[in-house]
């Protein structure tokens, strides 16, 4: 190719440098949970002597209502805030690596307990402030230090008063105060990112709120959030730079879903994949199924929901429908029994469900990450091979991991340990995603088979409705694929132990220890918490 | 004034970079699945050059054409070329029909030192013999290890009957580590000798909607057929190939220092390493991210004639003809939708009475050797809000069609009553939720968020400056003087304003050129607006 072509294509990059520096001058962080949407109304009080209205609406409102209260506010929507910067996570050999990342903003008190961080908006919205008008403490912490901290509201809904717009309760479109949100968001980067969970049919708020990277003030990267996998994605909301925005540093983008087919998705960020993922920038993301709240014959719920819900209609040329009709059956719903997916036969049943998210960091490539060097894309080798952020044998300690960060404290860093408790006679759905950018991963199991149920956030089954499941020992992902397995621990009793491993046997390792790697284990209990996954024997 | 580093100033460049090529090709570029039509094929195979976008010109060794093919499909691109003698990156797309007889006579041009090399056509019953007419040497082809191979300066030709209908690979059979790694691969395209009535039947709606003229022309058939195979489940309206190859150019570089070898062994004189493999550039269909967004057959790729620039209307079944070409699997990400996978290496994965049993996957893994055929389609459905930017006050203006969702729309949900509406297969559950509550355009009625002061945020070169799709929706949306994003002009407000998606490897470094991002293994997917001619002949 003629280089003066090349060279022509590139003069208007002076107009971009001009631009650039009339960017980011300020902070706009908006927080946005409403309280009622048009599909999603809010519960009033009836009568209704306070004139509420049942949807959130800009302020100052002009037609003499109220907006909804956050206790009015309707369950199925859901909101969710993260901060997008930079922190530190402990590998398994003890090393500090430095991650690029997202953070917890909201539902810090689920996270640091294991669970996804997505809140309903009435908990959400909740009050930072004490009766006397101060801020919590809770929230002036922020980074959870340990399983005791109870907050799970969003950080920073303190009004911003001298913003134009920053009215008392505006959460819809008001600019917030960023201070909680900077003294908490930096340096609060975690591995895996905050999980996000849904429910079919949930609206999904999530704001990202980019604090910037304090390890590295020579970039002003801006973040996005990818929904990997969704179907029908907006260009809009799905998160690549190139085709829509991307927040820089000091602003806050919230991003909306209608929450789609059930399934085991997975986000990240989209900015400069081959860096901001293999630094750290990746999440989990699943979405339950509308089954989970069926009454009696799950083929007849299945039927009754294609009929009615244009959403859920299920046509025989339709290519994109993984959940045809099963062959009639008398499978019902079971008291204590949740489903992967609206299986409309139980073949998707199970007792506690474990996310499990597979990653690789290369050290080198984190060392230079964090100084000031030329990246090596091609050369990328990773080293440490981790499960939700972290490498054997801490997949096996109970409770998050913290790690001193660069201003001599520790941070929450690694929220989720990966111990795959299972009642006796029972099945736990593993979530398994991975966003590994460099190879394939391949997990064994030790002892109890894997029963593969779903692939890429869609049930297993053909066209006729026909279940393609199958019995496998290990399975194999690539960076952005996801599989849903379920170990089946009928005829196991408990105290018994077995272990999911990879064979790749040189994944076995962290960094030069010649042990650990991408390894955890299975406990047979005589009863599981679904919520706490607690081991009772 | 910004403070940047060389690292970051250079990735921005880059990124921008990307961005502007792009723009000055806009709505030029376009792809479908071209390629020469047999069932007679003469090939070369011949060393050659190809470029990349870091700058690099790679030695190479490539299939071409040995004189003029029989023919060029699509017959809409009227461009197309196929150089005799000359090697290109991926070899021809070799067209034929379910049942042909199909001869690939092969003549070996490469170096002396590469010896002996050949073809295989993997899925194929193929016979093999020294091509007619030749005399000393040459007379008796020679025997490989896998097939029957072609000594340098000789022809050999291979015969099969072409059943499998659906999308194949063909490549060296001779050294592969070394010759496929050099470049020798292509595809091979088999087309059903029937296809069911429902495909021109069925979609009756979708050739009203592409013959409708809203004012910027009809635009020609690029299919290369109606079906994939002869299945009601397999018809699709536009088609695109994918090849996924790798190049570590450590392997070319002593390829090209050994090409002057003199030599008369079957197994070449070569000493090449092709151990331990690091590859730098990731290619699809002999290009990498820029390049790749440019015309089939442009003219400053003489040897790397396909692009990636796939383009799609709402609702049209969309065929990917994928490939993995190389030694590496790669996990291609289709953002947008799931792809149903329809067959592997032509081999239809159906149910027991004919219905689709291939997986769903938002991620194809391409391995070494295999072709996947999958279709894709995307609609706005179930995004609680109105792509089309119609909200109370604002129904509809230019060429969409406002209309009922109670009464207007069909069994599945879509607006397709009217294929002249701009706004054809809109998804009716959807109509007149506006998105945003207080705009900084005309659209605000209640919609469930704010959007983000474009102050704060960085806009991409393919983002049309509003949520929105499609120039009648941008307009609405925008107002009258919206803010002017970057770069646009690759995916224009006021004819385009599609929604663009990245497809990509999720092994995401190599979506790199020579350590260098963005690059590698990616293209943007442009979903279409029908208002927007979607003109594959560039």
């Amino acid at each position: 190719m003629p280089s003066t072509d090349r060279l022509i294509r590139l003069l208007p990059l002076t107009a971009l440098l001009m631009l650039c520096a009339a960017t980011a001058q300020a902070q706009s962080f908006m927080v946005q949970c409403p309280a009622g949407t048009v599909l999603h109304p809010a519960t009033v009080p009836s009568p209704n002597p306070s004139n509420y209205d049942s949807i959130t609406r800009p302020l100052p409102r002009t037609d003499g209502k109220l907006n909804p209260t956050p206790a009015m506010a309707n369950p199925h929507i859901k909101c969710q805030q993260l901060s997008g910067g930079d922190g530190f996570a402990t590998m398994g050999d003890g090393t500090q690596s430095y991650l690029f990342s997202f953070g917890p903003l909201s539902g810090l008190a689920d996270i640091v307990n294991g669970l996804p961080g997505t809140q309903q908006a009435k908990d959400f919205l909740q009050s930072n402030l004490t009766t006397s008008g101060g801020v919590l403490d809770a929230v002036k912490i922020g980074a959870p230090d340990g399983p005791t901290y109870s907050f799970n509201g969003a950080i920073g809904l303190v009004p911003d008063v001298q913003a134009v717009d920053g009215v008392v309760g505006g959460e819809l479109t008001g600019h917030v105060d960023p201070r909680l949100i900077m003294d908490v968001g930096v340096l609060n980067g975690n591995i895996p990112a905050p999980m996000i969970a849904i429910d079919e049919g949930d609206e999904l708020f999530l704001t990202l709120t980019n604090v910037g990277q304090v390890m590295r003030p020579d970039l002003f990267e801006q973040h996005t959030v990818h929904f990997h996998g969704y179907p029908n994605a907006s260009a809009f909301y799905d998160g690549v730079p190139d085709a829509s925005l991307a927040i820089n540093v000091g602003g806050s983008f919230t991003y909306y879903y209608l929450a789609p087919e059930a399934g085991t998705y997975m986000w990240h960020c989209h900015i400069s994949p081959p860096e901001h993922l293999q630094m750290g920038m990746v999440g989990q993301l699943y979405v339950r199924p509308r089954q989970n709240s069926a009454t009696g014959s799950l083929r007849n719920a299945l039927a009754a929901a294609q009929a009615n819900d244009p959403l859920a209609k299920c046509g025989s040329s339709d290519i994109l429908c993984s959940t045809q009709l099963p062959a009639p059956n008398t499978a019902t719903a079971a008291v204590g029994k949740r489903y992967a997916y609206n299986d409309g036969d139980g073949s998707t049943a199970y007792d506690v469900e474990y996310p499990i998210q597979m990653m690789g960091f290369d050290p080198n490539f984190h060392f230079v990450g964090m100084t000031f060097n030329p990246e090596s894309f091609a050369d990328n080798k990773d080293k440490y091979f981790l499960l939700n952020g972290r490498s054997y044998p801490d997949t096996v300690t109970p409770g998050p991991l913290s790690t001193q960060a660069s201003d001599g404290t520790p941070h929450f860093s690694q929220p989720l340990p990966t111990i795959i408790n299972i009642p006796a006679n029972g099945r736990a759905l593993l979530r398994i995603s991975d966003l590994n950018v460099t190879e394939y991963h391949t997990l064994a199991s030790l002892g109890i088979r894997m029963h593969v149920i779903g692939f890429n956030a869609r049930l297993l089954r053909d066209q006729d409705g026909n279940n393609m499941d199958y019995w496998t020992n290990s399975i194999s992902l690539a960076g952005g694929e996801s599989v849903d397995v379920i170990l089946d621990a009928t005829g196991l009793t408990a105290g018994q132990k077995f272990y999911l491993y990879t064979p790749q046997m040189d994944h076995l390792s962290n960094d030069a220890e010649n042990f650990g790697g991408m390894m955890t284990e299975v406990n047979i209990c005589g009863s599981v918490d679904p919520l706490t996954k607690v081991c009772t024997n | 004034m910004c403070a940047i580093n060389s690292k970051t100033m250079f990735r921005r460049f880059v990124t921008r970079a990307a961005g502007l090529c792009a723009m000055l090709l806009a709505g030029a570029a376009q792809a479908a699945a071209p390629g020469i039509t047999g069932p007679a094929f003469n090939l070369v195979a011949a060393p050659g050059y190809i470029s990349q976008p870091d700058g690099a010109s790679i030695y190479s060794w490539g299939y071409g054409c040995d004189g003029a093919p029989g023919g060029f499909a699509p017959a809409a691109i009227g461009n197309a070329r196929c150089p005799s003698g000359t090697m290109q990156l991926p070899g021809p797309t070799l067209i034929v029909t379910e049942g042909d007889t199909v001869t690939v006579r092969l003549t070996n041009r490469l170096p002396a030192g590469a010896g002996n090399t050949s073809i295989l056509f993997p899925g194929f019953d193929v016979r093999a013999a020294a091509s007619a007419g030749q005399s000393g040497p040459c007379a008796t082809a020679a025997v490989g290890l896998l097939t029957t191979e072609a000594a340098n300066g000789c022809a050999v030709t291979y015969t099969f009957t072409a059943r499998l209908p659906g999308t194949h690979s063909y490549y060296s059979g001779t050294q592969g580590d070394l010759q496929v790694e050099m470049g020798l691969f292509g595809a091979l395209i088999v087309l059903p000798a029937s296809t069911p009535a429902a495909c021109s039947d069925a979609r009756p709606l979708f050739t009203a909607a592409y013959n409708t003229d809203r004012g910027s022309g009809t635009p020609p058939d690029f299919r290369l057929a109606k079906a994939v195979f002869n299945n009601a489940s397999a018809c699709y309206d536009r088609e695109y190939l994918f090849q996924f190859s790798e190049i570590d150019p450590r392997i070319h570089r002593q390829a090209q220092e050994q090409a002057g070898l003199a030599c008369s062994s079957p197994i070449g004189c070569m000493a090449i390493d092709t151990e331990p493999y690091h590859a730098v550039y990731f290619l699809i269909n002999g290009r990498s991210m820029p390049d790749i967004a440019d015309p089939n057959y442009a003219p400053q790729y003489p040897n790397q004639p396909y692009n990636g620039n796939p383009h799609m209307h709402p609702g049209e079944m969309t065929l990917a003809r994928i490939i993995g070409q190389g030694r590496m699997q790669h996990p291609f990400h289709e953002h947008g939708n799931h792809v149903r996978v329809l067959a592997r290496d032509g081999n239809p994965l159906l149910t027991s009475t004919s219905k689709l049993a291939g997986p769903l996957l938002f991620t194809t893994t391409t391995s070494p050797g295999q072709t996947i055929d999958a279709l894709f389609q995307w609609t706005a459905k179930g995004l609680n809000w109105d792509v089309y930017g119609h909200a109370s006050g604002l129904a509809a203006s230019g060429g969409d069609v406002d209309f009922n969702p109670v009464t207007d729309c069909d069994a599945n949900g879509y607006y397709t009553s009217n294929p002249a509406a701009s706004n054809f297969f809109e998804w009716c559950g959807d109509h007149r939720k506006p998105l945003e509550s207080k705009p900084f355009g005309q659209v605000g009625s209640g919609g469930p968020v704010t959007l983000p002061d474009p102050n704060i945020t960085a806009l991409g070169a393919w983002y049309s400056g509003t949520p929105y799709f499609g120039p009648d929706a941008s307009a609405r949306a925008g107002g009258p003087s919206p803010i002017p994003p970057f770069g646009t002009i690759a995916n224009d407000p006021g004819s385009e304003a599609g929604f663009a998606y990245m497809w990509h490897s999720h092994n995401e470094r190599e979506i790199t050129t020579n350590n260098i991002f963005p690059g590698g293994m990616m293209m943007m997917m442009l979903v279409d607006p029908w208002v927007f001619l979607i003109n594959e002949a560039n």
